[in-house]
């Protein structure tokens, strides 16, 4: 079956290298989502992989063959591939009928067999009321079902996704999510998914690629990335991040300046004794106003952050503080609606050393 | 690398130069198009500059020197300089006034206006010059007989055989390209411009001429560039309503230069002036359009309120009227009149009218049968492989599928520098000889309108193609159907009005093309349009009349057709 195999894939436009020495080894089945702000590149690896653009450097594989090198190209319609893609493109002078039915006729199908098929994937997506309607006459949810279910119908190795859902409404959107995974689940086709938006590829990715500026940062279950991001870009790009600056000054703890010192998730990676970076999740935060609690959870192994309360937004299912710390740092909590503090008022903030992540500083 | 892969992934293994051509199967016919195309505009301009620079004894200037020493030739040069400019003035006063009108004031009847500009547009310009032959001709034009029994005088009150009423003529065909520029300038001028002026007090009028006015300004100069340019190029007219009157004009010159004995090296000398003030003043044009700082006409238009005519209206209207009426009902009405009469000059009474001329041009004259046949013949074969060779080009333009392929537009676009008459010069000196000799046949006819309706198709299919998403290609791409099949089942329907309009566009630019035509007919190539220049040495206003109708409605016919398919307005979509 078909594992993509992607390495040291490079591509420039205009002296400008929109994808730079990018690796990445994507598992037969493997649903992988390619994650980043716009203009990191994400869009131009996945119409390469899609074979319309052909890489200056590097190669691609699928199945163990080169379809992508700067001197082989594989042209599209041979690399048994799908795509969605972010305008659905839906052929609007066919019928949804129609569009499904499209792509079975490069195969050698009967009448019947192409009827059949096309009928069972409509069945599949829910439209199969919809089926003599054309694109004009559909929302664009039930367009985005007739994308899937032609993507679908042809079989294919690999699925691509460009932002599929990114011209949906929010409501559409989460439940779009859901119906991607489980159609992922039913047909456990290999797939590439893009998306700028951080929910999505949690929702639906069993790895997810963090790209910046044409490079891949890091790559990870979604629990890795968000818990232990590797660089100060991909913890603010995913999720919410506080990141504190310190050093290290050799007794194993981190001076952030002012005598405050923190102890963090040790990992072999950050050896380094100079300026390093700290990202803590609001959420893994916890606020205590109490001394004695404060010094029970330092005993405990906790730090310890003193600071005072400067803004507090209520969210009805929780609510966001911005605390000040001594070192004129801010740091922003977010704790469940009960625990209400005053602005103004002293307090700890507690947060277990393994919640507090050394990044890369980029 | 094994020779033996094989598996999921069929793969064709290319290497270094074939890599290049057989990337994608489908690649010949794109670069089929492309040097077909380059071929079709290249040969013909490098035989005219052969022609004019070589002899028996290698490059010479002689031909150049022969040219611009001889006084005929030089005042030949000098009328149409005159003619040009003073067409271009009226045609920029006339369009821009009615164009005015018709977007900006609350000018009753604009449709039908619009409609009749079109109907000026669609005119061929040879045949409102002969139906003006028939209006205003000095002994028996309709006009002058009028004036004569309404004055008892015995003068003629117009000759329409002088310079004055050859610029007037070719003014009258000129006007609706400055109108259809104009119109869409004042359409896209925002109001909020002229309420900032009518705010600081300026009334309606004084707006109009100290805002509107300097923001149309590009868009004026363009349109005189333009009509400019028509008229440097025609020669069906000036041949009509000059030569009679020993006026000369350079395209008059050029095909004097082909009658007997013919003398081709001086006719591509004195075609290369041409074709470089041509190619000059597109580059103005293109310069004084494109530039910045105008940004205002090119957004969306906004709400516009229309300035109020009053009292005024009547008058107004009577004067645009006035001006169609020089332009369509009068020639049309003098064509229909002298296709049913026996004696055009007369009355149209029950003595007079008869269907003879129908019957005489349809079934009996000789050369008309052959002509219409061959002209629809070309008409058609032009329109669809010219729609198919311009759809291909514009593809590949607009995707841009090889290195260099942006500048294929270029060569799409050149023959809008290429006066009809010059490139005829160019394709008779190379299909003459070995290795293609077309002359004498209907295919050099043939590539000539394919050359010179090759930009209309293109911008037309690009602009098309411009309105569709690459997406819905790459879609179907992807799953399986190759470059070819995509255009095919995808992009072509999609782009089905628009590629039905670019056909309409050449059929109703061959079937009227003259001044290519001239030179390249043989007895048995003849079209609609020589043989109407030939009766008109014959007197034979009837048949001629019948033959100018017949391809008048022609003419209409395919565009009201388009527009039903289409179900928008042709004049817009030209642009």
């Amino acid at each position: 079956m078909a594992n993509v195999s992607i390495r040291g894939l490079t591509k420039q436009f205009a002296e400008v290298a929109a994808v730079d020495d990018f690796h990445l080894e994507i598992g037969d089945g493997e649903f992988v989502s390619l994650l980043g702000p716009s203009g990191c590149g994400k869009t131009t690896t996945l119409r390469l992989l899609a074979g319309f653009l052909q890489p200056d450097g590097g190669e691609i594989r699928a199945g163990g063959e080169v379809i992508s090198s700067p001197t082989h190209l594989v042209p599209p319609e041979r690399r048994q591939m799908s795509m969605i893609f972010q305008s659905y493109a839906v052929w609007p002078h066919m019928t949804v009928a129609q569009n499904v039915a499209y792509g079975l006729k490069f195969k050698k199908l009967t009448k019947q067999e192409i009827e059949k098929k096309v009928i069972k994937l409509l069945g599949v997506v829910h439209l199969a009321e919809l089926k003599d309607r054309y694109s004009a006459e559909l929302s664009g949810g039930q367009q985005q079902r007739v994308a899937l279910a032609r993507a679908l119908v042809v079989e294919p190795q690999i699925l691509l996704m460009d932002e599929p859902l990114s011209n949906l409404d929010a409501n559409l959107r989460e439940e779009m999510r859901f119906e991607i995974r489980r159609l992922h689940e039913e047909f456990k086709i290999t797939t590439v998914y893009v998306t700028h938006d951080q929910a999505e590829a949690m929702a639906t990715s069993d790895r997810i690629a963090v790209l910046d500026r044409g490079r891949l940062v890091q790559v990870g279950r979604p629990s890795e990335i968000f818990d232990r991001p590797k660089t100060r870009f991909v913890a603010e790009f995913v999720g919410k991040a506080n990141i504190l600056t310190g050093r290290f000054d050799g007794d194993g703890l981190l001076h952030l300046g002012d005598g405050v010192k923190i102890r963090v998730n040790s990992t072999g990676e950050i050896s380094a004794t100079g300026q390093v970076a700290v990202c803590l999740r609001p959420h893994n935060i916890s606020l205590l106003a109490d001394d004695a609690e404060a010094r029970r959870m330092a005993e405990q192994g906790y730090n310890l952050f003193p600071g005072t309360i400067r803004r507090s937004i209520y969210f009805g299912d929780s609510i966001d503080y911005t605390i000040e710390l001594a070192t004129r740092e801010t740091l922003r909590v977010i704790t469940p609606p009960s625990q209400r503090y005053e602005s103004g008022q002293e307090i700890y903030a507690a947060a277990h050393p393994d919640v507090c992540v050394i990044v890369r500083h980029e | 690398m094994p020779a033996s892969q094989t598996g999921t992934f069929r793969r064709v293994a290319y290497t270094g130069w074939s890599a290049f051509r057989f990337k994608d199967p489908t690649f010949p016919v794109w670069i089929g198009a492309a040097i077909l195309l380059v071929f079709l505009m290249l040969l013909p301009l490098g035989a005219i500059f052969r022609a004019s620079l070589w002899d028996d004894t290698g490059i010479t200037l002689n031909r150049y020197f022969e040219v611009f020493t001889n006084e005929q030739f030089l005042k030949a040069i000098w009328n149409t300089l005159i003619i040009s400019t003073w067409v271009g003035v009226l045609a920029v006063i006339t369009g821009a006034l009615l164009a005015f009108l018709v977007t900006r004031t609350d000018l009753p009847w604009k449709k039908s206006i619009r409609a009749l500009v079109m109907a000026s547009f669609v005119t061929p310009p040879f045949l409102g010059a002969f139906a003006w032959t028939l209006l205003a001709g000095p002994n028996a034009g309709a006009l002058n007989k009028l004036y004569r029994a309404a004055t008892g005088s015995e003068e003629a009150l117009f000759n329409i055989f002088t310079m004055p009423g050859l610029i007037f003529v070719m003014a009258l065909y000129s006007f609706p390209f400055v109108f259809s520029m104009i119109a869409n300038v004042c359409e896209l001028i925002s109001s909020d411009l002229e309420d900032a002026a009518e705010i600081l007090g300026a009334n309606k009028w004084r707006t109009a001429w100290t805002v509107t006015l300097p923001l149309a300004m590009p868009a004026l100069i363009g349109g005189f560039i333009l009509a400019f340019l028509q008229s440097l190029s025609l020669f069906g007219a000036p041949a009509i309503l000059g030569l009679p009157a020993g006026l000369h004009t350079i395209t008059t010159q050029i095909w004097a230069l082909f009658q007997y004995p013919p003398r081709l090296d001086l006719a591509a000398a004195f075609s290369v002036p041409l074709l470089l003030a041509t190619m000059a003043l597109i580059a103005v044009q293109k310069k004084i359009l494109g530039r910045k700082g105008y940004s205002t006409v090119g957004g969306k238009g906004g709400q516009k309120r229309l300035i109020h005519l009053g009292l005024g209206r009547v008058p107004v209207l009577l004067f645009v009227f006035g001006i169609l009426s020089l332009s369509v009902f009068l020639p049309y009405w003098i064509l229909l009149k002298a296709a049913l009469s026996k004696a055009w000059a007369m009355p149209l009474t029950s003595d007079n009218f008869t269907l003879h001329n129908f019957s005489f041009a349809f079934f009996e004259y000789g050369d008309t049968q052959r002509a219409i046949y061959n002209t629809f013949k070309l008409g058609i074969v032009t329109a669809t492989l010219g729609t198919l060779l311009a759809t291909l080009i514009a593809y590949v333009t607009h995707r841009n599928l090889f290195r260099g392929a942006r500048y294929l537009t270029f060569f799409a676009l050149a023959p809008l520098v290429i006066p009809g008459i010059v490139l005829a010069v160019g394709l008779f000196i190379v299909y003459t000889r070995p290795p293609l000799v077309l002359y004498g046949t209907i295919w050099i006819l043939f590539v000539a309108f394919l050359t010179k309706e090759m930009p209309i198709g293109f911008s037309q299919a690009e602009s098309t193609f411009k309105s569709i998403h690459p997406e819905l290609e790459d879609a179907s791409r992807i799953i399986g159907a190759n470059r070819l099949i995509s255009l095919k089942d995808i992009t072509a329907p999609l782009a089905r009005s628009g590629l039905i309009a670019a056909w309409s566009f050449i059929f109703i630019g061959v079937i009227r093309e003259l001044s290519a035509a001239i030179l390249l007919f043989a007895p048995s190539s003849k079209v609609v349009s020589v043989v109407i220049f030939d009766l008109k040495e014959e007197g034979q206003v009837g048949v001629i009349a019948v033959l100018g109708t017949l391809m008048l409605a022609v003419s209409f016919l395919v565009i009201l057709g388009v527009q039903w398919f289409a179900g928008r307005d042709v004049v817009a979509t030209r642009e």
